[in-house]
């Protein structure tokens, strides 16, 4: 079990509070299924970005800290690219530097 | 003395991320990582910013991180 930080941005057309439940039910099917747990899920809302990603110039941030297993994390990430309304993501592990 | 007038003496820099007693470079902290980067979005060499080079990198590396998800640009164009 490792703890991971896990960004995403999302569609900027999409309705802010249903973006935490959406995240949820990721989370819940492939982290706390698999024995991990989420420490923190902070939505950012919206921001602009630095350049357009997919003519896009505006996206919704989240960020989640999670414990779990590396096949875990690395599942939800591909679940999430899956995503079309995921316009991108990141999984960093905090304490490696 | 004449030798002494011409080498510059070089000003001691203050280590910024010791000053304010950061440890840990966060991609997320753009207000922190902003002031290691010029206006055109270049990471700043370790010259300027005063930094050791473990840190140096730690910033650098945060940088890449912080342009993937859009939070600093690649490139700005000159103001």
């Amino acid at each position: 079990m490792r703890h991971y930080e896990l960004m995403v941005i999302l569609d900027p057309s999409l309705e802010e509070r249903t973006v935490a439940p959406s995240l949820d039910t990721y989370l819940n099917n492939v982290i706390r299924s698999s024995g991990g747990s989420v420490e923190k899920l902070d939505v950012w809302g919206r921001r602009r970005l630095s350049f357009e990603i997919n003519k896009k110039a505006e996206g919704i941030y989240a960020v989640v800290d999670l414990q779990a297993t590396p096949e875990a994390v690395a599942e939800l990430d591909r679940q999430l690219r899956l995503n079309e309304s995921i316009l991108r993501t990141k999984v960093i592990r905090p304490e490696t530097r | 003395m004449a030798k002494a007038a011409a080498l510059r003496k070089p000003k001691k820099k203050v280590n910024p991320l010791d000053k304010d007693g950061i440890t840990y470079i966060d991609y997320k902290d753009t207000a922190l990582l902003r002031k290691f980067i010029s206006d055109r979005g270049k990471i700043r060499a370790r010259r300027v910013t005063g930094v050791t080079s473990q840190q140096q990198r730690q910033i650098a590396r945060a940088v890449k991180n912080a342009r993937e998800m859009a939070l600093l640009p690649y490139t700005a164009t000159a103001r």
